[in-house]
């Protein structure tokens, strides 16, 4: 019984199938918010209300000609797409939907998966940069250029602000913090500093506007991608997707009281909840424009550092003299 | 001022070196100089009466000649200069040194026209593409535009 | 590390073929260089071969936005030569389709310059409303692009009583809506700080390099043929010349802005007082010969055409500068020490017509041609320097 189980987390929910069409109903849903806040219809033909169109892009770029550059370093190239999606895959195992005991640590849920898991989204920014790197493009190397220059923008802000309610509640472990502001709902307000800085860096992390920099298609053209296409081009872009859903379930999880309930309530926690965070950051997509990259990163470091750094003294008070 | 003004100070200004001034409409003034004298005045010009915007630089072929037009402007009027240069030797002077921004029009004019500009800063002939022949000046009279004779692959030779 | 990045002939951020090459040290530009020639179609030759009426569809093509500059200019000037006055009606309607056609590029300007900035959401917007002004100059001319209401004497189509009411109410409507995006655009403190002190061409080099239309305005030259040689009935119609003193990329979209509104009460104006008569007269088919030079401002700057006949149906000579031509110089100057993401921005910023400018010509780096290498330091001292110096705010703020 324990080996089917584990054999559903890891392919059905919320492993591969799962992640998959939930990753692929997130893009839909966020294109469908992005466009109505301006003003368009955005998806309305492939299934009902365009929910497939996500589904038919990769399809659609998975008939493509699959294209290497002459120049380019032509395994790593080829083999980085499929990496990246393994990587962003393998961060949606470590969130704490389900099969997983408070009192005893499993494989997937252990003291220091926070840090474990917030280590596996750094990766998708390197294989980004070395991507860039073997395409030898001048464009995709500027863009690789960007992508590290931004990473050293958002990533402190992001430790501090998701270290927070760690320190708050105690542990390391993603699903005993999950426990404790489940159990104290009212301290998940004293987070609201760090979560509003989280949803920044989570967007810098995805690389979506204002923090688009690494691809910003009006100066360097795809940026990182500028060389791929087809299977490699879809598989980049589910990656994104499946980030964007591990990234927003590790806000829920931290900052929005985790998923409680066993499979089926915490299956509506999990969608409700990172599907708020989708929401607030096609929000955010909607109504910035993009900024430049020593813009970024003096931002992070003048705004977004000091003010994770004051959050961090909050809960810190808050612990010595409340709790 | 109003445009009267100005052409009765171009007038005095320039004294003998205004081969023909002429105000046939509101706002409009023709002066006609001599290639030799062209920097000069267009200094004089600038300094005094404050035409330092150059709209364009037109050329006609005259045939014999060229005529060189140097559409300029200050705020109350348009003043056109021109110039005329012999076909068998058709050198003017830059007028780059008193306005620096009718570069753009001189490089088209030696392109278009076959004249030689003297003492312009940045003369690199590539003011049509890059395969185009020697020695062929589209916007001169009698040269003809002929169309390559269109060849259709696999078609009838 | 330099690299040396081709922007174009085709690139996402271009919707028109034209080829930049930057000299780049990490993001900061070094040197630029612009070299034309792809759109080239050599429309001052084939006018030379075509009638004065055949000549006014032509001169409408020169491009697909001003379309109605081009050829209106072309039309003043050939009833100069002409020495016909076309009746008020007809002037009336032809400088309204004018200043429809200002809003409408503006606008489709502000929306470009916004997804060059990256924020679609106003690009959006904007462009849901230019879709009105449109609506209007198909209701009027039957077209939506190239209008062709000019002829030789007047106009070819009347207004009648209903579209005069629509034109208002459309009006209306655009001008609350307008009012609105541009605040929230203002407000949007990542555009703004994103606009602000780029591209910067102080009003000595704006001068010098003889640029035009709301680039020169930006830099406080104050020129704008509609006021320094009015033409039609710009001298009896109540506007003023917009201008910013902020030098950089944000005065420039402020005074594009500034532009709308001012075309709204333009256009109001001629509504209310449009009178009553024909709108065309017949006009004789050959001119005397003679020359005449027409200045017109079209939504980009000054647009002159030299007109020589010869006593013909047909020209001597047609000479067209169209405005993006004059402003090539001044961005040279405006590209170098600027920052890689900032290319488009600088670019955009003159919106450049490129069909336009390319008639006849092809360049690069015009002005000096130097190329000169400095390391970083010196560069960052001289951008310092002339940070200090330029007449700019640091903390910019939405001048209205």
């Amino acid at each position: 019984m324990a080996i089917l189980k584990t054999f559903l987390y890891l392919l059905i929910y919320p492993g591969f199938l799962f992640l998959l069409v939930y990753s692929t109903f997130c893009e839909w849903f966020d294109r469908k918010v992005f466009a109505r806040l301006q003003n368009r219809m955005g998806p309305t033909h492939t299934g009902r209300f365009g929910l497939l169109q996500p589904v038919a892009d990769i399809i659609k770029l998975l008939a493509k000609e699959d294209i290497v550059p002459e120049r380019a370093d032509r395994k790593m190239f080829s083999v980085l797409p499929v990496i990246g999606l393994a990587i962003a895959s393998t961060a949606m195992l470590l969130l704490p939907v389900w099969h997983f005991s408070l009192e005893r640590p499993s494989p997937n849920s252990f003291p220091g998966d926070i840090i474990v898991l917030l280590y596996i989204l750094s990766l998708p920014t390197l294989i980004f940069f070395l991507a860039a790197w073997s395409s030898t493009s001048f464009f995709s190397e500027i863009g690789g250029a960007r992508v590290l220059t931004l990473l050293f923008g958002y990533e402190v802000p992001l430790f501090l602000a998701v270290l927070g309610p760690a320190i708050m509640a105690g542990s390391w472990r993603l699903a005993e913090i999950a426990h404790f502001f489940q159990q104290r709902p009212l301290l998940l307000l004293a987070n609201l500093l760090g979560f509003l800085i989280a949803v920044i860096c989570l967007q810098a992390k995805l690389e979506r506007t204002p923090f688009d920099i690494p691809h910003a298609e009006t100066e360097i053209v795809g940026g990182t991608f500028t060389e791929y296409s087809g299977k490699k081009l879809a598989l980049f872009r589910l990656m994104i997707d499946v980030e964007m859903v591990a990234g927003a379930g590790l806000l829920a999880a931290v900052f929005l009281g985790g998923f409680p309930g066993g499979v089926f309530v915490g299956f509506v926690h999990f969608v409700i909840k990172t599907l708020f965070v989708i929401f607030l950051l096609s929000i955010l997509r909607a109504v910035t424009s993009r900024i430049r990259i020593d813009q970024v990163v003096n931002f992070s470091w003048r705004y977004l550092a000091p003010l994770a750094v004051l959050q961090l003294f909050i809960i810190l008070l808050l612990k010595g003299f409340v709790l | 001022m109003n445009d009267a003004d100005v052409f009765e100070r171009i007038r005095s200004l320039l004294g003998e070196k205004a081969l023909e001034l002429t105000h046939p409409a509101p706002r409009r003034i023709f002066l006609k100089v001599d290639p030799k004298d062209l920097t000069a005045a267009m200094a004089v010009l600038r300094k005094e009466l404050g035409f330092t915007f150059v709209s364009t630089i037109s050329g006609v072929d005259l045939g014999e000649s060229f005529e060189i037009l140097y559409h300029m402007a200050n705020e109350v009027t348009n003043l056109n200069v021109r110039t005329q240069v012999p076909r068998s030797h058709p050198h003017v002077d830059s007028i780059c040194s008193v306005i620096p921004g009718a570069i753009l029009y001189e490089r088209e004019i030696q392109e278009m026209f076959g004249l030689v500009v003297d003492n312009i800063p940045d003369g690199r002939r590539l003011l049509l593409s890059d395969d185009w022949p020697e020695g062929q000046y589209p916007m001169r009279k009698d040269w003809v535009h002929q169309r390559p004779e269109e060849k259709i692959p696999g078609g009838k030779s | 590390m330099k690299y040396s990045v081709p922007i174009g002939p085709q690139h996402p951020a271009l919707k028109e073929p034209i080829s930049l090459r930057m000299t780049l040290d990490g993001e900061v530009i070094q040197d630029a260089d612009i070299r034309l020639g792809y759109n080239h179609r050599g429309v001052e030759k084939v006018a030379e071969g075509k009638t004065y009426l055949q000549n006014i569809y032509l001169t409408e093509r020169i491009c697909g936005i001003c379309s109605h500059s081009h050829s209106t200019c072309f039309v003043q000037g050939v009833e100069k030569l002409l020495e016909v006055e076309p009746p008020r009606r007809g002037v009336f309607i032809r400088y309204l389709v004018s200043e429809l056609e200002r809003v409408h590029s503006h606008l489709l300007w502000l929306g470009v310059a916004a997804h060059e900035a990256g924020f679609d959401s106003l690009f959006m917007y904007v462009w849901r409303d230019r879709e009105l002004i449109m609506d209007l100059l198909e209701m009027i001319s039957g077209n939506r692009v190239h209008y062709a209401i000019n002829t030789l004497g007047g106009v070819r189509r009347d207004l009648d009583e209903g579209q005069v009411k629509k034109i208002l109410d459309s009006l209306a409507l655009l001008r609350k809506q307008s009012e609105y995006y541009l605040n929230i655009g203002a407000h949007e403190p990542s555009f703004v700080g994103r606009l602000a002190g780029v591209g910067l061409l102080t009003k000595e080099q704006a001068v010098d390099l003889c640029a035009v239309g709301p680039t020169a305005r930006a830099s406080d030259v104050p020129i704008d043929v509609r006021k320094d040689d009015p033409y039609g009935m710009y001298g009896e119609t109540p506007f003023e010349v917009c201008t910013a003193d902020t030098c950089d990329v944000l005065g420039r979209t402020v005074v594009r802005i500034k532009e709308v509104l001012v075309s709204y009460d333009i256009i109001e104006h001629l509504m209310r007082n449009l009178p009553a008569g024909p709108v065309a007269i017949r006009t004789p088919r050959r001119p005397k010969p003679g020359e005449a030079v027409a200045r017109y401002e079209a939504p980009r700057g000054e647009n002159i055409h030299y007109i020589k006949s010869n006593g013909t149906d047909k020209p001597e000579r047609l000479k067209v500068r169209a405005p993006t031509l004059g402003n090539y110089a001044a961005t040279v100057e405006m590209l170098k020490s600027g920052f890689l993401a900032d290319i488009p921005l600088i670019f955009a910023a003159i919106d450049p017509c490129i069909c336009c400018a390319e008639r006849t010509a092809t360049l690069v780096d015009a002005r000096t041609g130097e190329e000169k290498t400095v390391n970083f330091s010196t560069l960052r001292a001289l951008a310092r320097e002339r940070w200090k110096n330029a007449p700019l705010k640091k903390d910019a703020v939405w001048p209205f």
